[in-house]
This record gives structure tokens, sequence and C-alpha cells, in this order.
């Protein structure tokens, strides 16, 4: 395995439920807010109403795209503007874009089954937005970015993994910039899904928790601007974070559930430690999947306890509920932002520690200080991936 | 940015048949056995002509019973896996460094309907959880990681006609990174009742059972296909490469990025008889050497996997296989020698997207 020279990040752009802007999401992180509530995007016929929390998406609904790209769309702009670039700067550049997702890379839609199975030709509109949607190309498309495009749908891991791809493709000299990150929506599909696993739970979210019965979904778009050191020297741009090392792994183990003793999760550790150069008394902090499932926070919980005991950890999806593919992206950018400021929020959702699990969250906001922190994602199939991300020079 | 990739096996499943011999057999007589796909409409009862494919043989390599609740889309997947590791001699060995990606254009298309279907013939409350967990695109990368005990990396991608070559990208950077010692690398997509219905629909006329055309870039002749293509990748490190090597692999767009293409290479392009995509390929037409075997193995959007597999198949026996389809300039109807050109598969998507992946014995 090789040591990774560090990729830098010159720009952040988020957009869910806890803001429409990344300052707006960190001062709701900060102050210990959320916001989950019952869907109000579509309809459901359950007998429970499990909350969900809806992005700020303040863009007018396009019959083109599914909201998945718009949701990317703006998290990109932002990222850009706060690199410092225009689309029309970036012409002539070698810009690739790397997206994870689940729901962007969707090739049905239930209207037009509805339709079709009432006997009826439904109309081809909902087939053509999807056709024309999967998240990378529209980034492409929108900016005019003529690189490498890949959509990564490895389910709950897809923006982490996204991130540590883009990051490679700098490192080879593939590009001079990738927009690089996740986005997801909310829909009926996964809201179905999710309940039909009975993973769901049907009051706020409560990561790590004695008391945590499921997830609540979320939804929005977090995206990171990497950027080659050549590009960075010709403008002398600081950068406002490292991607630093990046590692996953298979679990090899079940579709749904992760390993119990989380082999893969460790794996996945010791490669993005080991390719940062960096050791487990560095890290400032972990920002931890912690979806609120008693099987997910179990087995993070004793994997955090064995390989980095003294590393205080969180989860920030008592503030965005999983947005699936996006989550990475978006945690990747809490992750940079947290250590710019130097703390952590609380680990919203948490009250009273649960004895089967050997290592409990932040529970207020909390100084850190170090100069790395990690951001890791589990994954339906098995997948488990890290990122070992560095404070910026600003 | 150049690479040296050793393609080390092949596992292939379509409408041609199963495995290498199957697809070689293909190639040399230029023909594969075509199916109808029936399926239901608004109307009545419908059929397309399609290349369909038969997982029969993954009995050899899984027992029937742990099959029970894997759909197609992912037993193609890991026919295709298994295959690929038993010719390039990885069936019994340790897969803890093995890395697993997979490119679809579509995903489970067949469960994600059932999944869709179960909401609407029972209600919210009555959805699928069996289906839902087999929707997810990466699916299959999970079913053949679980079955293989393979621990290593494992990545899906979905770009629709780019995934193969976005895709192949990531297989070679981790072999490049030295993440991995070997990449399991396919493509697979299937067909299904909603598949059929929207070609039917967005194509219109298309039902009639005529010979693909794909060189013939003014006439809509494509049929469609499903299948799996899988590579077992290695780093070449100057190691023997009985399939040979990828050496180059770009993804771009026209508008404003260079398509690299060596002047001797021979071109299989990923025309599939797809008119509004002809276009694209019509600049190409004049090239020394060109062929598409499309009409083996039908459209679908991870083609370049199949493409990649034909190219690798000729590296092994040096020399290029008849064209299916004839063409003006493509290649004969007879082998030709390779004669130490190098191959490139070229594939055209949606507003100018493209992607390349050059091959060289």
């Amino acid at each position: 395995m090789m040591r990774h020279l560090p990729v830098a990040v010159t720009g952040l752009g988020c957009l869910c439920a806890a803001g429409a802007t990344l300052p707006d999401c960190m001062a709701t992180l900060f102050a210990g807010r959320r916001q989950p509530k019952a869907p109000t995007l579509f309809t459901t016929g359950h007998a429970v109403t499990y909350p969900v929390f809806e992005a700020p998406l303040a863009e007018p609904e396009s019959a083109e795209l599914l909201r998945t790209s718009r949701l990317a769309l703006v998290a990109a702009a932002e990222a850009l503007a706060d690199a410092g670039w225009t689309a029309d700067a970036l012409r002539g550049r070698r810009v690739g874009v790397c997206l994870g997702t689940t729901v962007g890379s969707t090739t049905s839609d239930e209207g037009f089954c509805r339709e079709l199975r009432a006997g009826r030709h439904p109309d081809l509109a909902p087939m053509k937005r999807i056709l024309k949607s999967n998240p990378a190309r529209s980034l492409a498309r929108e900016f005019g970015f003529s690189g490498p495009c890949q959509t990564i749908v490895n389910a709950c891991s897809s923006g982490t993994d996204a991130v540590g791809q883009g990051a490679a493709w700098i490192r080879a000299g593939l590009c001079d910039l990738v927009l690089a990150g996740g986005a997801d929506e909310l829909g009926r599909v996964t809201y179905n899904g999710f309940t039909s696993l009975m993973i769901t739970d049907e009051s706020p979210v409560k990561p790590f928790d004695k008391n945590r019965r499921g997830l609540n979904l979320g939804e929005g778009a977090g995206i990171l601007v990497l950027e080659s050191e050549a590009l960075r020297r010709e403008r002398s741009k600081a950068a406002c974070g490292f991607v630093l090392g990046y590692g996953s792994a298979c679990d090899a183990h079940h579709l749904t559930a992760p390993h119990p003793e989380g082999l893969g999760l460790k794996r996945a550790l010791a490669e993005a430690l080991q390719c940062s150069g960096l050791t487990a008394d560095e890290l400032a902090f972990v920002n931890a999947h912690g979806t609120g499932t008693p099987d997910n926070d179990r087995v993070e919980s004793r994997v955090l306890s064995e390989v980095l005991p003294q590393v205080p950890f969180l989860s920030t999806k008592g503030y965005t509920g999983h947005t699936l593919g996006a989550a990475g992206g978006i945690e990747a950018v809490f992750t940079l932002a947290c250590l710019e400021q130097g703390r952590i929020p609380a680990n919203v959702g948490f009250s009273e520690p649960d004895p089967e699990l050997p290592a409990t969250p932040v529970r207020e906001v909390t100084a850190v200080s170090g100069q790395a922190a990690l951001s890791e994602s589990l994954a339906f199939g098995g997948n488990n991936a890290v990122l070992v991300l560095g404070k910026g020079e600003s | 940015m150049k690479l040296d990739i050793a393609i080390s096996g092949i596992g292939v499943v379509g409408g041609f048949g199963c495995g290498r011999q199957a697809l070689a057999s293909a190639l040399r007589s230029g023909k594969s056995p075509r199916s109808k796909a029936s399926f239901m409409t608004p109307d009545g009862p419908a059929e397309l002509p399609a290349y369909l494919a038969d997982t029969a043989q993954l009995e050899r390599f899984v027992p029937k019973r742990e099959l029970r609740r894997i759909d197609h889309f992912s037993r193609m997947a890991m026919l295709g896996s298994f295959l690929a590791l038993e010719d390039g001699g990885m069936l019994d060995a340790d897969r803890s460094r093995l890395g697993v990606v997979i490119a679809t254009g579509y995903g489970a298309t067949r469960t994600t309907f059932s999944f869709l279907d179960s909401v609407i013939s029972g209600g919210d409350a009555l959805a699928s959880p069996t289906h839902f967990s087999s929707s997810v695109h990466n699916a299959a990368a999970a079913h053949t990681s679980i079955l293989l005990k393979a621990t290593g990396p494992s990545l899906t991608v979905s770009q629709f006609e780019m995934s193969v070559p976005s895709a192949l990208l990531t297989a070679c950077l981790w072999l490049e990174e030295e993440r991995v010692d070997a990449v399991l690398f396919g493509g697979v997509d299937e067909c299904g009742e909603l598949l059929h219905y929207c070609w039917q629909r967005f194509i219109p006329g298309t039902g009639a059972d005529q010979p693909m055309c794909p060189l013939d870039f003014e006439h809509q002749s494509a049929v469609a296909g499903e299948g799996a293509a899988f590579l077992l990748l290695t780093r070449a490190a100057g190691a023997a490469a009985p399939y040979g090597r990828i050496c180059q692999v770009q993804q771009g767009n026209v508008v404003g990025g260079a398509l690299e293409l060596p002047g001797d290479a021979v071109l299989f392009l990923g025309a599939d008889g797809h008119r509004e995509c002809g276009a694209a390929y019509r600049e190409f037409s004049g090239a020394a050497s060109l062929s598409a075997y499309t009409p083996l193995y039908g459209s679908l959007p991870v083609g370049p996997a199949f493409d990649l597999a034909v190219a690798a198949l000729s590296c092994r026996e040096d020399q290029l296989f008849p064209a299916p389809c004839g063409g003006s300039r493509s290649l004969g109807t007879q082998p030709e020698a390779l004669a130490g050109r190098s191959i490139c598969c070229l594939k055209f998507g949606t507003e100018g997207d493209f992607g390349l992946i050059r091959v060289e014995k």
C-alpha cells in the first residue's frame, strides 16, 4: 500500500436539513438544533409517521432534473464559489466529477409504474428525466466540465468513496480539479424500503443511545473542491483542508447487516491511517457513521473503542438524518469545518449510555485539538469507507 | 495516463452463451442466438427480440439453495465473476486483497420494479424488504464479495453508457496505487419488463427481428441485450499477460476534451444500432480497421465490457475476429492478424461523452 500525497480541498458546499449553506449548517450544529418532521415532499400510507429531515431547496421545481441532481448543483455552486472558481474560469482545465448517490441513480419511477400497472400508457417524461439526471453528469453538464465523470452507487458509503476516488484522480494526474462528494433526495422508495426493513425510528434519531430504535431519513448534498498542487500554486490559493488518506473494505458477510466484529471497518480504518501516514494519537476526532440503528452503532462503538480508544467521536446524523449516498459528502464537509473551528458539536439525540456499547459519543460542544480527523461510512453490501481529513492552511 | 494492467482471466455470459469458449465460438461464426422477450403492455402481451443470458451454470460454483434469494442481475454478475476467477486460475486463491469493481448502467431493474410492485399492489406497509435490499445498485457486488469472501474494497459505478470506462479507471487506479493485488472488474445489465416497455415506447417499430447493423449509422437496428462481462485484472509489472494489457483508459467529453486515439489502432466501436448515437461514430467510419461486435451481445449500457473481453480474446489469439456486421471499411469476414497493433474500444454516450479503453498484446 502506498503512502498518499495530501490532496488539497479548496472549497466546500453543503445543503441539508441543517441549513441551506455550510455556514448555516454549522450554526445549526453548534446550536444543537434539529427539526425532524413528518414528510411534506411525499405522502405515505403507514399507520405511523416516521420523521424525516428535508433540505431547504429554494430552487423552483424543475421538470428536467431529479431532485438529487438539483441538490448537488446547489452544493456544488457553493463549493466552487468558496474555492474562488467560476465555471468560465475552469474552461480548458481537466475537471472531473465524482459523486456518490443511491436514489439519484434510480432507473424507475413509481408514478410511471403505477400507470403501467393500471393499464394506461404513462407519460414518458419521468423516464426522460431519469435518463438526464445522472448526478455526476448533471454537474459536468451544468458547469461545462469535460473530464472523468463517475457516479458511485455504493449505498450509504457512496459519498465517502467518491471523495476518496476523486482524490485518487488528482494524485494520478488525471485532473486539475475534481468536484467530489455525495447527493441524495428523500422519496417514497427509500422511505418505504427502510421502513420495511424495520430500521427506522418513529421518534427523532438517537445515535449511540441506549434507546435508539433506528434511523431517520434525510436528504442533501455535500461537495468538496479537490485541487492539484500545480493549480493551487498558479493562483496561490490556501487550502481549507486536505484529503490525507482513504481506505475501504468489504465485510463479505451479509447484504444488509455489518460484520458483528466490524472486520471490514477495521481494515478500512487501517488502510486510511496507513496511507495518510498518521497514527491514532494524531486524530482530533471521528465523525462516525452513527445511524442510530442498533446494529450499526453497536459495531461502530466496538471498533472505535478498540482501535481509537482515546479519540472523541460523534454522529452528525441527529442533525441531518441519514442522507444515504450524500452522507459521506456532507460529513466530510462537516469534518473539515469542525477542524477549522477547533470544536465539534454535541452528538444530538444521545442521552443515555448503552451498557452494551463500550464507547460513547460527545454529549456537548467539545473543543478539539489536532490537525486531522476521520469521517467514516458503513453501507449495505458490507461496504466500509474511511477518510482521513487534514486541517486547512487558513 | 499510461497504464500497465494485465488481463488475467475472462468470465462472460450473454446471448451468445456462457464462458470464454462460447464467446469465441460466436466471434468465429459471427452469430449469436436471439430470444424473444415477452412483456405486458396496456394493449396486451408483446414481444421484442433480445439477447438474453442464462445463468444455469452458476450452480457449478454455488449450491442451488444459496441462490434462492439472489436475483437474475446478481446471478449474472456472480457467474461472470466465478468464470473470470476460474479462467485466471484464482478460484482457490486467497481473496483478502481482491477488489471488486462493477459497472452497471441501470442496476437491478427487475427487482426495483418488483419492489415498486409490492408497494403498488399491497400498499406502503407491505413493501418488500427482500426486494428493497436487493434493488440497491451494489447488491451484485455485495453478493459477489460475500460468496467469494473477497474482503478488499468493493465499488459499483452507474454512469449509463459510460459506466464501464469510468469504473475501469477506478479498478486500474486501485492496482496502480497497490490498494489490492487483483481486481475482479465487470459490467452487468439486465433486460426486463420495464426496460422492454420503455424500449418500445421510445423507439416505436423496433419489434421486427431484423439483423443489427451498428456500422450503418443511419439505420435504427438495435436489439436489447443483457449479460455480464468480467475480467480478472492484475498489475502487469513485466509478467506474462496472456490476454493482453490495458494501457489506457480515457473518459471525457468531446466538447473541451481531446480524444487521444493512436493512429494505427484497431477500433472496436461501441455502436449498437441506435441511430441517435450513430452520428458520434460516423467520423471514425473511415478508419483502416474497425469493427463492432454488438450484434453478438446486443445493446446494453455496459457493452464496452464485452468489447474489452473481445479485445482480450483477440490478444490471446493474436488475431482479430471477423466483424459480425460488415460495413464498408470494417474488418473482413475472415480472421486477421493483430500484427502488433493496439485495440481501442470506443464508446460514445449522450451529449458528447466518450470512453476509450486501449488494449495491447
